[in-house]
């Protein structure tokens, strides 16, 4: 049934294309198809290669930081208020400001700015979420680990971690999709290469077809992601909860 | 007169008021003791100080041998099969012999499939036998439980009492036993600490060795009826 009702709201959401290019607004579903099937295999592969590194790049950037923070604010009462800060503020700071910050001061040729800004929008979700993970722990478990003989290595390598992270590979699981969406943006706006700059590219060129096609393949791109990568990491993370 | 294992000179604790007024007892080398009481009369909190659990309190305890503690909850790792849970002190440990903890496990009832279940799959039962597989897997000298057959249907109740008295017996494990329910202990122990409300002191104590199952339920009867003209009920 949830299978039947995913798929109702996509064909939903293509019947309200078809609608609206009726009038000529839109280029058809068809049409950027078409357009898609046009285009160059290796042009595509180029650009979803580029996207993908940077989406990727800024999200294990920003799951560093976050599980380097996150450990340290369970032991640490101030690092534990200078990560809410830092959580505050990125979240408050939108990806449009990153990328203009951070394109203007880095500069266009850099590859740095979307890499940059994917791991500014991602780190406060991976970080609030690694930080709510450990402090859901059942602390029971650790005395448990610790009656048992268990050592500080342990109660971290038994408790803590697997405890952890379901909670902190579901937030994964959004913050990299978050990645690959804002990634694009920063591209568009500073870059040289990916499928953001193809998006602004083909505006630029007043090439509709091109925008529509560039974003479907984005679309596609963060769905078999989710679905093929993402999806089964959790389920495995969670097994047990089965 | 037996080896004193384990004993608590004069233990005093309070959280907002004082819940445990003046507590001694003392564990005898191979002894099953059981310490009953009303509802929040400190028995947990006494049965942590025992462990060593628990910081900030008058008074001594002396121990003379290794321990384990069966919790009240069964605090088995959810992401861990009942077999790797049992095997986890043994694991801290550096100690390979996993064959005798799965021993202890068979004994108490656990079955094969479920040794290789996650918690959450098997009964509530089978997780408080994997519990207490997983205290016995080490084979201590001195076992703490807290109330471990609280929670439990009839059947695998009564065969539980029975086993583990079995098995401890067998292995010359002392053992202190923390109940709220009398019927609890009254086929297990050999001696019986009876609690006042809190603060507590210890009320009674009852020797039950030799004595058969009606004897025992009459000495409590005597013990509980002086408890309650003294103490309130």
């Amino acid at each position: 049934m949830i299978k039947i009702g995913a798929l109702s709201s996509f064909i939903l959401l293509l019947l309200l294309w078809e609608a609206i290019s009726l009038p000529g607004l839109l280029p058809s579903p068809l049409s950027t198809l078409r357009y898609i099937a046009s285009l160059d295999p290796d042009l595509i592969a180029l650009h979803t290669v580029i996207t993908l590194y940077n989406s990727f790049a800024g999200f294990s950037l920003s799951m560093l930081l976050s599980l380097a923070l996150g450990f340290l604010s369970h032991r640490n009462e101030f690092i534990r208020g200078f990560s809410m800060g830092i959580c505050s503020i990125f979240n408050s700071t939108s990806a449009l400001i990153w990328s203009l910050v951070l394109v203007s001061t880095i500069g266009i040729l850099s590859p740095l700015p979307p890499i940059l800004v994917a791991s500014a929008v991602s780190l406060p979700q991976l970080l609030s979420a690694t930080i709510a993970a450990l402090d859901s722990v059942d602390k029971n478990l650790i005395e448990a680990v610790r009656s048992l003989g268990g050592s500080s290595a342990n109660e971290y390598l038994d408790v803590i971690i697997p405890g952890s992270l379901p909670m902190i590979i579901a937030a994964s699981r959004v913050a990299l999709g978050l990645s690959l969406r804002i990634s694009v943006v920063a591209e568009a706006f500073g870059s040289s290469g990916g499928i953001g700059y193809m998006i602004m590219r083909s505006y630029n060129l007043a090439d509709a077809p091109g925008v529509l096609a560039w974003s479907l393949i984005l679309i596609a791109l963060v769905l078999a992601l989710d679905r093929l990568l993402l999806m089964p990491v959790e389920e495995r993370s969670s097994s047990w909860l089965k | 007169m037996a080896e004193v294992i384990l004993e608590a000179l004069g233990i005093r604790k309070g959280f907002s008021e004082l819940v445990l007024a003046d507590i001694s007892l003392r564990l005898e080398r191979g002894e099953i003791l059981g310490i009953v009481g009303p509802n929040s009369c400190g028995k947990t909190t006494l049965l942590r100080i025992l462990a060593g659990l628990e910081g900030y309190y008058e008074g001594e305890v002396r121990r003379n041998g290794s321990l384990g503690i069966v919790f009240q909850e069964d605090r088995l790792l959810p992401w861990k099969t009942l077999m790797e849970n049992i095997c986890l002190g043994l694991k801290y440990a550096g100690r390979r012999d996993i064959e005798k903890a799965l021993n202890y496990a068979r004994r108490l009832g656990i079955s094969e499939e479920d040794l290789r279940s996650f918690p959450r799959r098997v009964s509530g039962g089978t997780r408080r036998k994997a519990a207490i597989a997983r205290a016995l897997a080490l084979e201590p000298e001195i076992i703490l439980m807290d109330e471990p057959f609280t929670g439990l249907d009839f059947s695998t109740m009564v065969t539980l009492r029975s086993s583990l008295a079995d098995l401890l017996r067998e292995r010359g494990i002392s053992a202190i036993i923390v109940s709220h329910q009398l019927e609890d202990l009254l086929t297990v122990v050999d001696r019986c600490v009876v609690m006042t409300p809190k603060p507590s002191k210890i009320g009674a104590e009852l020797n039950m060795r030799g004595m058969g199952l009606e004897e025992r339920i009459n000495a409590l009867k005597d013990v509980l009826m002086r408890m309650v003209s003294d103490h309130g009920p």
